[in-house]
């Protein structure tokens, strides 16, 4: 289910109360949970005519409640969880959860023979198994069509005529973060940052946890399992600055990112049909949406994760405020970055192996980065397209300092230039993620050289821009206040900042929120 | 206890901003200028209606009052779904003197071009009319309530974004003044076919829309708005259309496909721009749709 849907608010309204009831002494949440589920059913037939009494949901809570009773405090909050997130997951297609319980146990049980085995070469190849298994899957659900695809368009090139069968496989939702976080787990084990874990239930819950199992962030076990041990009670100040961020989650995907999405889709669909003017503004809008829908996301699962009782590590900051590629890199899907870069860039060399060699290692990191969003070449080229500036900044970054430096500008208009110099070439990366084809991610280049096309009159719908490009005011300019305001910190000190805060957010949600287009755009990877 | 009782203080200051804001955005509702606003405020007596889709715009209106000097309304919209047209028209013949006559441009029953969620677009309005509230209840019953609980919520949408836009100024004088690309004419062979979809259902809605305003006493001219000359071949079921539309409301349409001829009257394949629409307001005056009250 999505975060931002009716199933969604039913099931949190049944799983908070639930998950908060495993202390003896906390009964009156189980009611509250019972009671909610009770009531949302109610308000569900009323509103729909449909089903009254879902036996199968209030079986699988009396079953998890008494479960959770059974095994105690600490194991009956792991099943709670286990049990919420599959069913958080598995309302998508319950299918989907075989995948997860299968690539759970392989990694449960391969960390425990890792962490046992003292042969350094039979530890290397259970954690070569892993990696072959995980990427299998991967390869299978996620890259089959693209490589066979690609194989036969390769071979028509060359003159044949190949007949291949490409299966219709459907891609499981999230499948790319939680086989990463799978994987890292029993690299993690190897290489003995950690200790295997020797409690299922508790290993289960992690790898599905809720809130970031379908768009991240990507969690490392050695920061995450610890938190699994202790109790996670109710806490007013954990609800209190969870909801601020959650509500500031809501705000960017459902106000910003959806409102931005109907100029973005009709520009990227047909860009031949579009000036000039129409074309910028929809690339720039893009640039825009991807990061408020995704970083919403994050905001959203860091929101829920707090009220928990869970802390995940931030994913974006501000990445649109980057002086260079490098920086960009630490602030946008900062959870990614560093798992490409503590699994893939360093054991490849990282910096170490002189210039070429990084070059080298710079390319394949962000070539695989690429290929990890999605089966098509755009994403690889997008991919390509950031090893190249990271390169081009480590070749050219000097001399560029040096002639900035000749030229005596105040500083802060050096910063402003910067800014934009990374904006500029990060929006033109974007353009081959967004298009489904080069040839299109090519129309919309030549539409944007295309001067005599930037005349206001040809603007395809002046509302939808306005209303844009007031939503990314907004968006920046709390952005900005933020780092000397510190509202999250505010809010958490004042109550009447807060109420104040909370009830503006709502109405904003309200007034400007798009309700219709549902999904985020990072499900898809 | 009492930390959670800034959770009741956010719901009751958020309610109090959505009443407060509500309050002055249906002010703002009221007092527009806006085609629809005006329509529900009953201060848009004529004697001449156009309605249609987006091909129903252009600069009709204007350029009808300028040719005539009969005072001209026009309900057109982006992508309007039958449904909806029908419901404003009766609105406007419920809340106004019935206007001489209404030309409807029929091209508008097409059911993959339209808006489907148009309708709730006019949630804003729908305090005014008990027609489209039901309307709206019946095709989004939850966007409807979520309209009753927040009246933000019900202020959420482009169409309000242009109530409020023509919040002091008039809408009348909307024009399509681009002219079709060089690259469009030059391409017009490897567009592909343009084929109505429609069912009885909406058949229906036009003809229940159509009896409607005949007996409010409004002559009723059903028409084809013209389409680029080269275009027209790609219509593949326009005669098909045509035929249904005359059998089950018995109007005959008035079929204006080729009436602008050159390249520059128009926007785009489907759409006249200020010249062509000055053309073809000409050729309605000419045969008489408009021309009985010619000053």
């Amino acid at each position: 289910m999505i975060f931002n849907s009716l199933p969604f608010f039913v099931f949190i309204g049944i799983f908070l109360p639930l998950f908060f009831s495993t202390k003896r002494s906390e009964s009156l949440w189980t009611w509250a949970s019972i009671g909610f589920a009770t009531l949302a059913e109610a308000v569900l037939w009323y509103g729909t005519s449909q089903g009254w009494w879902n036996w199968p949901i209030h079986g699988l809570i009396l079953a998890t409640t008494i479960g959770s009773r059974i095994l105690g405090p600490l194991k009956g909050q792991h099943l709670i969880s286990l049990v919420g997130s599959y069913v958080f997951y598995g309302w998508w297609d319950w299918k989907f959860l075989f995948l997860v319980g299968f690539s759970t146990l392989l990694d449960f049980t391969l960390g425990l023979l890792v962490d046992r085995e003292s042969e350094k070469k039979r530890r290397r190849k259970m954690m070569i198994l892993s990696i072959f298994m995980n990427l299998g899957f991967l390869a299978f659900f996620k890259y089959f069509n693209f490589f066979i695809d690609s194989a036969a368009q390769f071979l028509l090139a060359l003159g044949f005529e190949p007949h291949m069968t490409t299966l219709k496989i459907i891609l499981p939702i999230g499948i790319s973060f939680y086989t990463f976080q799978s994987m890292s787990y029993v690299i993690d084990v190897y290489r003995r940052h950690m200790p295997a874990e020797k409690n299922f239930l508790k290993y289960a819950a992690f790898v599905s946890f809720w809130p970031q199992l379908v768009a991240g962030p990507i969690v490392r076990a050695k920061d995450f399992l610890p938190q699994f041990n202790h109790n996670h009670g109710f806490d007013w100040d954990r609800v209190i600055t969870g909801t601020g961020r959650i509500l500031w989650g809501f705000f960017k995907k459902c106000v910003v990112a959806d409102s931005l999405s109907p100029f973005v889709d009709q520009i990227f669909m047909e860009p031949d049909a579009f000036t000039s003017i129409n074309l910028l503004i929809g690339v720039i809008f893009y640039s825009f949406q991807i990061y408020c829908d995704f970083s919403g996301y994050s905001d959203i699962a860091i929101g829920f994760a707090r009220v928990l009782g869970f802390k995940f590590n931030e994913n974006f900051r501000t990445p649109y405020f980057s002086q260079n590629f490098s920086e960009f890199w630490q602030r946008w899907h900062i959870s990614l970055s560093s798992w490409l870069r503590d699994y893939l860039y360093i054991p490849l060399g990282g910096n170490r192996q002189g210039k070429l060699g990084t070059y080298r290692n710079n390319m394949i990191t962000m070539l695989l980065g690429g290929l990890w969003h999605g089966a098509n070449w755009t994403f690889m080229f997008w991919g390509f397209l950031h090893g190249m500036y990271l390169i081009a900044q480590r070749q050219l970054g000097r001399p560029f300092g040096t002639l900035m430096t000749g030229l005596h500008f105040p500083k802060a208009m050096k910063v402003a230039f910067n800014i934009a110099l990374t904006y500029f070439f990060t929006c033109l990366a974007w353009i081959f993620f967004r298009a489904t084809s080069f040839d299109k991610a090519i129309d919309v280049i030549v539409g944007l050289t295309t001067w005599s096309g930037y005349t206001i009159v040809s603007m395809m719908n002046k509302f939808w821009v306005v209303k844009g490009v007031l939503l990314i005011g907004l968006l920046l300019a709390v952005e900005v206040t933020d780092l000397k305001m510190h509202w999250n910190w505010l809010a958490h000190r004042s109550i009447t900042f807060r109420i104040a805060a909370y009830a503006t957010l709502l109405a904003l949600i309200a007034f400007f929120g798009s309700f219709g287009s549902g999904a985020f755009i990072y499900f898809q990877f | 206890m009492k930390k959670s009782l800034w959770i009741l203080g956010t719901i009751a200051l958020a309610l109090l901003i959505d009443r407060a804001c509500g309050m002055f955005l249906s002010k703002i509702t009221k007092e527009s200028q806006f085609r629809y606003s005006r329509l529900y405020n009953g201060n848009e007596e004529v004697d001449v209606l156009f309605v249609g889709n987006s091909r129903g715009l252009s600069f009709f209106q204007p350029y009808t009052e300028e040719k005539t000097g009969h005072s001209t309304a026009n309900l057109s919209y982006n992508g309007m779904p039958i449904e909806l047209a029908a419901t404003l028209v009766q609105d406007y013949l419920d809340r106004h003197k019935a206007p001489k006559v209404m030309v409807m441009d029929l091209t508008l029953l097409d059911s993959v071009r339209m808006d489907n969620k148009l309708a709730y677009q006019f949630n804003h309005y729908s305090p005014y009319s008990g027609r489209l509230s039901k309307l709206l209840k019946q095709e989004f019953k939850n966007d409807y309530y979520a309209g009753q609980l927040s009246q933000l919520y019900r202020h959420n949408s482009e169409v309000f974004q242009r109530t409020f836009f023509y919040w002091k100024k008039t809408d009348k004088d909307w024009l399509l003044d681009r002219v079709i690309s060089q690259e469009m004419l030059a391409n017009v062979a490897k567009h592909e076919n343009l084929r109505f979809h429609y069912d009885s259902k909406m058949l229906n809605h036009l003809t229940e829309m159509v009896k409607y305003a005949q007996n409010k006493g409004t002559r009723v001219e059903l028409v084809v708005n013209p389409y680029y000359p080269e275009f027209i071949p790609k219509l593949t079921n326009i005669d098909t259309l045509v035929m249904d539309v005359e059998r089950t409301s018995g109007v005959t349409v008035r079929r204006y496909t080729s009436a602008v001829q050159p390249a520059e009257a128009f926007g785009d394949y489907q759409h006249v721009n200020k010249v062509g629409a000055k053309l073809y307001v000409d050729k309605l005056v000419e045969d008489g749709v408009l021309s009985k009250w010619t000053k």
